[in-house]
């Protein structure tokens, strides 16, 4: 017969086990903000490109809706911006964040950006809607990931150039310095390198253009010594990390790129409830809110679904 | 006399053999063409354009030879030495230790290695090219040793016996009588290297790699088509010459 001891010890043992099962079970969704909207049984594919701000915007779209009870297949990480839009396109996902400046050039085809925000959003929104069935959702986030040229503090000053049209002059008085690592994409984009070039009227000397993986810039331009300058996106959390200068852009060749969440139209008819469920959400992604989220993970190395839900629950969405 | 000229030499029937020289670089020479045609029919956009240039393209190509040539010529030197060494009796013991080290060259993805180099060296063509004889070192290395070890005791013995020393046996008898497997060797190494270098794209070595690279990022399927046919036949067109070479080079009497 066993004692009361005994018994009590094992009770406790049972409340123990209980206890951590529940305890396990906390955070699988229905809390925060996107609780609110219910999406049980809905199925989707979100996708993303391969950089690490789009890593992350695919972690929060990802867990916003899981935690609004959707089903969510995990197409995070495609290579590159043609393949996330033509995946789009062809339905082989049903969501990814695209910024306004590359829909309007590079997938409308258009040569001229627009050089305001609003007008910006507006006019690839409606375009894009028309032609492709592709619905932009509103509002775009504030945040400007747009291609920035930026250089070594420590060369700032030194080099002379502090805004794109002093590159002309760099290029002719000192060609040698006049040494830019850039990433293919960049390299070919009308919105990119050629058009800078064409904008700001001067042209790197060939030899002088080193093509490397775009996550190899960073700290090349930081060594300073296969190129002085180099093609960086203003939201990564590398610059400030590396402590390094941007560049101005005077005459605003560069487009505006605001990150907004681009889903196919069906599934936005079927499900009108995405459009509020990620409305608060694009508003808070500042470009500073960016910065900090991208350096979470290229600087501290932190993992992209960690640093997402972070935030997530941080500001209540989940 | 060589063995182009004893077949030239041999009439009707030599000249057959001869004509056998000329079938692969005849289908590359079509192959090429094909692909000239192809791209002239298609309506580039400015984008496929930068790519698709005479220029861009013998440039790039050109790199391409480059680095595949500095690559096997550089890896031919230091495998077949490593070779020759492993397989004396002084080296028994280095031996698995020094194979194990071209293993993990060879095993670690290229693509890692050349990220690995930018990280702690730097750009360009020459971690590229450590890169590559890092990939091809093992291939060599091992038919090298392969090669030598197959040749016969009893040859060797004699030859010791017929006086000649260690340093004579080696250049006389055991190189030339473990040429062809060494050859058979450094051929898949170049080729395998002409393609590997085409990597060298990520940290900045140019070449072939960075049209194709181009091509997968913003779904130019026709510069992906020419660049990717043009490597393909640069590789093969490496291998008829390793081919030619293995011929002329393989000592008489074998």
């Amino acid at each position: 017969m066993r004692t009361t001891r005994a018994k009590l010890t094992q009770l406790l043992g049972l409340f123990a086990v209980l206890f951590l099962i529940v305890a396990g079970c906390g955070g699988a969704g229905g809390g925060g903000a996107s609780g609110d909207v219910d999406l049980s049984g809905a199925e989707f594919t979100v996708g993303s490109k391969e950089f690490t701000e789009q890593l992350i915007l695919g972690q929060i779209t990802l867990q916003v809706l899981e935690n609004a009870g959707a089903t969510v297949n995990d197409q995070i990480g495609l290579a590159g911006t043609v393949a996330a839009r033509k995946a789009l396109e062809s339905g082989e996902i049903d969501m990814y964040w695209e910024y306004t400046g590359t829909g309007w050039i590079t997938h409308l085809g258009h040569t001229d950006p627009i050089p305001n925000r609003q007008k910006q959003f507006e006019a690839v929104a409606k375009e894009d809607l028309k032609k492709n069935d592709i619905k932009w959702l509103s509002p775009p986030s504030p945040a400007n990931n747009t291609y920035t040229m930026a250089v070594r503090s420590e060369a700032y000053d030194k080099l002379g150039v502090k805004k794109l049209s002093d590159f002309k002059q760099l290029v002719e008085e000192n060609p040698e310095e006049a040494t830019v690592c850039v990433g293919t994409e960049f390299s070919t984009r009308d919105d990119g390198l050629p058009g800078m070039e064409k904008a700001y009227d001067f042209e790197f000397p060939k030899q002088n253009i080193v093509k490397i993986d775009e996550g190899l810039i960073y700290q090349q331009t930081d060594k300073g010594k296969q190129c002085n300058f180099g093609e960086v996106f203003q939201t990564d959390g590398r610059i400030a990390a590396l402590d390094l200068e941007l560049i101005e852009d005077d005459k605003s060749f560069f487009p505006i790129y605001n990150p907004a969440l681009n889903v196919r139209k069906d599934v936005i008819e079927e499900y009108p409830q995405i459009a509020e469920l990620f409305a608060p959400i694009s508003e808070k992604l500042t470009t500073q809110e960016l910065q900090a989220l991208n350096a979470k993970v290229d600087v501290e190395g932190q993992l992209e679904d960690q640093v997402a839900e972070e935030w997530l629950s941080e500001n209540g969405f989940i | 006399m060589t063995t182009l000229q004893k077949a030239a030499a041999k009439g009707p029937g030599g000249a057959a053999r001869l004509l056998r020289y000329f079938t692969m670089p005849i289908f590359l020479g079509l192959a090429g063409l094909a692909l000239y045609l192809y791209v002239g029919t298609q309506d580039l956009d400015s984008i496929e354009q930068r790519s698709l240039n005479a220029g861009t393209l013998i440039q790039q190509t050109a790199r391409l030879l480059e680095l595949a040539a500095v690559s096997t010529a550089i890896v031919v030197t230091l495998a077949v030495t490593t070779g020759v060494l492993l397989t004396r009796p002084f080296a028994r013991r280095v031996s698995p230790f020094v194979i194990g080290l071209a293993n993990i060259g060879q095993a670690v993805p290229s693509i890692g290695v050349l990220a690995l180099l930018a990280i702690i060296w730097s750009i360009g063509f020459w971690p590229c090219i450590v890169a590559l004889v890092a990939y091809s070192f093992l291939s060599i290395l091992r038919n090298t040793m392969v090669g030598l070890r197959q040749v016969d005791r009893s040859i060797i013995e004699a030859a010791r016996g017929m006086g000649m020393t260690k340093l004579a046996v080696l250049f006389r008898i055991e190189l030339p009588l473990a040429v062809p497997i060494i050859l058979a060797g450094i051929r898949t190494a170049l080729i395998i290297n002409v393609g590997t270098a085409t990597l060298g794209t990520f940290i900045g070595a140019g070449g072939l790699g960075e049209s194709i690279n181009n091509a997968i990022r913003l779904d130019r399927t026709v510069v992906l088509v020419a660049a990717s046919g043009v490597t393909a036949i640069v590789a093969l067109f490496v291998d008829w010459l390793a081919g030619v070479a293995e011929d002329v080079l393989r000592p008489r009497g074998l």
